[in-house]
């Protein structure tokens, strides 16, 4: 065990703003500017009220002999400092509306170039992706059908299901890598099957729980290329904190070469019916489903 | 001055008479354990909710020893604590889980609010208010007694096999009902804390609205009364339904119902094996277990219901601390409180609008996002009154002569954290912004700014200001002062790096945060909040040991030790059963400090007008019509 003070010193006198990790989504910035917009008010407050608290307690710290002012207040003041913070706070909702509407609203999720299904899990704790397959259409979701070994629920009698990828990938140190295009509308539509996880994306300022019984949509559309850390920001049970995924953002290029690689190394999830616990067991076992 | 000093000595006879006037017709099993006395049960609620403190702490330092330190030993304790909480010494991911679910039940339930509100509203309402004791004594009573049971009940679940609840403070389902015993403790013990709640609610109603003193009216009642009278009727209003959704819970957990639980689940980790009720074990694998029954339930109605109650909380949490503080502030400015009216009014403000707030939990829930707008409307225009009742308290300090009394540091240190706090919710409160720092240690840094320190050291405050007339003894001032300083500085220290923290993205309930690469960096950082929440937490015992030391070597306290104005200061230094040893009749308002027309700088409510009441004409005019009709 070692404590570097110094180093956590250097921490200690950072401005907050550039604690932030990059932003790589288009309307992260937006979303960033928000927080300095507030944060620049705060600060405003805070130095305002403080030096205000801090002079009275210097200024009319006890004094034998002198007498406080009898003063009851006063309605004026009352209503000045009822309407000003009424002002600018309402002015902070104001301002805000529209990017969280932007950022969440279904009917403004822009038409979506790329569509992908995303759960959390938590026998393993880990994220399962699932992406159309060659023909580019979803297969079917039947609820009574969600297994281990086919957690999305794909219908088996829907053709549209048969070249369906799927990527399961546990938490920790080497997960399963996702692979996305950047300069697309992602969508990604975001559940689960067991408990509540929160899909948390730092870099892109993502973060939507997801709820067992309810496909909630999500869109960002990532600027720059590289690899991303997933999060998962909702407890979850024990193994909450190592639920760790990655996101590689890559070119269009690349993101075809990609899927066509997964396409081959794919077993489809429905053709070969796995009995569930040694499913499972695979999982647990640091591979995946789809690869073996 | 001197008259109040004089006043202070002449009444010392009659406080050891007050004393001891009821000893020898009451057990002692009456008088000091199932006691009705409503000073005996404020003292238990103290005595219960500080051994809380600690537990709570000790939690807390675990936690934060985890995260500086991941995987290694803990200090003194770690080999010899139990294989089923530690491994190698350290906490394992599963008990990690449950000390941070425990830390936050036991510091909500069984610190802040038995403390703000059990203790200060059992001591404070009847003497305030000038009267003998509770409208219902017995009830009080048992508003007391449940809570050890209440608070075993829960701990217990540390020695079961599966451990105590792990669900989080906020319990959230399906995670909640699928796990094992260690939840339904929780349950339990959360309704019947809340039952506790409820109980104690009702009397606090009762007893304001009937209780008091000749000539008191409402608007005549110090901030502290008010603040706990409305407080009483949030408990009154919001818990039943936390009750509601805590039943419902355990009849998801054991009854088969699905008030909460979507059909298809697949549940149940390795670790997680105590899997009860409603899931069913398939095949030989433990790994997976279905739900065979019901379905169709909605996890998110948990978190309205929850919220519904808990967002009120916390201002139960924090409307007790808001009164004690304006009261000690004014008492130690010299001054009347600035905009008494105003006070009470955004008091009132704060507890209709904390009822239509509670989504801004929930931004980012997977509830419909046009209720998202509606709540971050809400939310926004509470900080309004929050904001009022900061600058209240500056204008009653301005042109003051302030002495800084132990109270008063702390009731000052209220203002400073509360600004901090009221802030950092504005951020969270735009809903596009608390996108990212949701779940974040931004909360967790908020939460502490308002709870710590707002709630805590208003409470501290209250204990400073109050002991004399609890225990009959002055507390020490130069320890007070110690205290003071050490828990202001390294609580800020603790805590205002959280912001930083939750800015850089670092979630909070993680058990080792540095399997991301991009927390990686922030374990130096983590260490120092670790060190700074070792010193707060060991900053603790001065307080206690000031309260041991007092008790025993304190100096008596003088009847009206702080030359204030309300009722209770009428009271012989150490009351006995049934309060006064005068006639209570009330003839002006708490806050008349350096009245122009006086010669001492108080006022107090009790103290008859001269023969000729010129000065006194404008501010007393009702109360005169009153005492002449009583
Ligand atoms: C200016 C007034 C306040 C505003 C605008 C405000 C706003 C908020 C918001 C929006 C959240 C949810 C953040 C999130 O989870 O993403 C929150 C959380 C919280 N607030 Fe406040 N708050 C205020 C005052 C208070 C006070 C006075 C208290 C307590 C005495 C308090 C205690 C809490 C707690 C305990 C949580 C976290 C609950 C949890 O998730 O565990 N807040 N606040
Ligand atoms: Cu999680
Ligand atoms: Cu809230």
């Amino acid at each position: 065990m070692s404590f570097d003070f110094s180093k956590a010193m250097e921490w200690a006198y950072k401005d907050m703003l550039t604690f932030f990790p990059e932003n790589v989504s288009t309307f992260g910035g937006e979303l960033d500017s928000l927080f300095a917009m507030v944060y620049y008010a705060s600060v405003a407050i805070f130095f305002i009220t403080y030096s205000i608290l801090i002079a009275f307690i210097i200024m009319y710290r006890h004094q034998e002999g002198r007498k406080a002012y009898y003063y009851h207040g006063n309605n004026l003041a009352e209503f000045t400092w009822t309407l000003l913070p009424t002002f600018l706070f309402a002015g902070i909702g104001l301002v805000s509306d529209d990017a969280w509407t932007k950022s969440k609203y279904s009917q403004r999720v822009p038409n979506p170039d790329v569509t992908i299904d995303v759960m959390g899990f938590q026998s393993g704790f880990g994220w399962q992706f699932r992406y159309p397959g060659p023909d580019g259409v979803f297969g079917n979701k039947v609820r009574n059908q969600i297994s281990s070994a086919n957690p999305f629920g794909i219908d088996s009698n829907d053709v549209h299901g048969k070249d369906d990828l799927v990527i399961i990938s546990p938490g920790g140190a080497r997960p399963v890598e996702a692979h996305l295009p950047i300069n697309k509308n992602v969508l990604v539509n975001l559940s689960s099957n067991d408990v509540l996880h929160s899909f948390f994306l730092p870099n892109f300022r993502v973060k939507q729980d997801a709820v067992p019984g309810q496909w909630i949509k999500v869109w960002f559309n990532g600027t720059k290329a590289g690899r991303y850390e997933i999060a998962c920001a909702e407890l979850c049970g024990s193994g909450h904190y190592n639920m760790r995924g990655l996101l590689i953002m890559d070119s269009h290029q690349d993101y075809d070469v990609w899927l066509d690689q997964q396409y081959k190394l794919q077993k489809p999830v429905l053709s070969a019916p796995v009995s569930d616990s040694s499913a499972v067991a695979a999982v647990a076992s640091d591979t995946t489903t789809t690869k073996n | 001055m001197q008259s109040a000093t004089a006043h202070a000595h002449e009444t010392l006879g009659h406080d050891s008479h007050g004393d001891h006037a009821h000893h020898h017709d009451v057990s002692f099993i009456r008088k000091y354990v199932f006691s009705t006395d409503h000073k005996v049960i404020a003292k238990q609620f103290m005595l219960a909710s500080l051994f809380f403190l600690f537990v709570g702490g000790l939690f807390a330092l675990l936690i934060r020893w985890q995260l500086a330190f991941p995987g290694e030993a803990i200090p003194l304790i770690g080999n010899i604590l139990p294989d089923t909480w530690v491994s190698d010494g350290a906490v394992t991911a599963n008990f990690y889980t449950q000390l941070l679910t425990l830390h936050g039940t036991v510091m909500i339930f069984y610190v802040i609010i038995p403390l703000a509100v059990g203790m200060f509203g059992n001591f404070c309402i009847p003497l305030m208010i000038g009267t003998d004791d509770m409208a219902l004594p017995r009830l009080n009573m048992y508003s007391f007694w449940l809570v050890p049971p209440a608070g075993l009940i829960m701990l217990t679940g540390f020695f079961f096999d599966s451990g105590a609840a792990a669900a989080g403070w906020t319990g959230y389902p399906p995670l909640g009902p699928s796990s094992g015993a260690g939840q339904t403790t929780w349950l339990i013990s959360l309704f019947l804390i809340g039952f506790s709640s409820i109980m104690g609610a009702t009397n606090y109603m009762a007893t304001i609205l009937n209780k008091r003193a000749k000539g008191l009216e409402m608007f005549q009642m110090p901030l502290t009364i008010w603040a706990l009278f409305i407080t009483a009727i949030l408990i009154v209003l919001g818990t039943p339904v936390l009750a509601a959704a805590i039943s419902m819970q355990l009849a998801d957990q054991y009854l088969h119902t699905s008030f909460f639980m979507p059909d298809n689940l697949l549940i149940g980790a390795p670790d997680n094996s105590l899997l009860t009720g409603s899931f069913v074990q398939k095949g030989n694998e433990l790994l997976e277990h279905k739900q065979l029954l019901g379905g169709g339930g909605q996890p998110i109605l948990w978190q309205h219901l929850f919220w519904f109650y808990s967002h009120p909380a916390v201002y139960i949490m924090i409307l007790p601390g808001m009164g004690i503080v304006s009261d000690v502030l004014a008492t130690f400015a010299r001054k009347p409180l600035y905009g008494y009216k105003a006070m009470i009014f955004a008091i009132m403000a704060i507890g209709f609008l904390g009822f239509i707030v509670w989504g801004h939990h929930m931004f980012q829930s997977g509830m419909n996002p046009l209720l998202g707008t509606t709540f971050m409307l809400s939310t926004i225009v509470i900080a309004v009154p929050s904001a009022i009742k900061i600058f209240n308290w500056l204008g009653t300090i301005w042109r003051g002569n302030i002495r800084f009394t132990s109270a008063n540091m702390n009731a000052l240190a209220f203002i400073a954290t509360f600004i901090i706090g009221g802030l950092s919710g504005v951020f969270m409160a735009s809903a596009p912004v608390d996108i990212y720092i949701h779940d974040t240690y931004f909360i967790v840094a908020h939460i502490h700014y308002v709870l710590f320190g707002g709630a805590l050291f208003a409470i501290f405050s209250g204990i400073y200001y109050w002991f004399p007339k609890m225990y009959g003894k002055m507390l020490n001032e130069s320890l007070g002062r110690k205290h003071f300083y050490w828990s202001f500085i390294f609580f800020n220290l603790t805590f205002y790096p959280m912001h930083l923290l939750g800015v850089g993205g670092h979630m909070r309930r993680i058990y080792n945060p540095y399997i991301y690469e991009f927390l990686q960096q922030y374990q130096p950082l983590n260490q120092f909040i670790t060190v700074a929440a070792i010193i707060l937490g060991f900053s603790q015992f001065i307080l206690i040991f000031n309260i041991l030391w007092s008790l025993k070597y304190g100096k008596k306290a003088p009847r009206n030790p702080w030359q204030a104005n309300s009722l209770e200061w009428a009271a012989p230094a150490h009351p006995g059963h049934g309060n006064f040893d005068t006639d209570i009749q009330v003839y002006r308002g708490p806050y008349e400090f350096s009245h122009p027309d006086r010669e001492t700088d108080f006022y107090p409510q009790w103290e008859k007008p001269k023969d000729e009441p010129q000065g006194d004409e404008k501010a007393v005019p009702e109360t005169k019509e009153h005492s002449q009709s009583a």
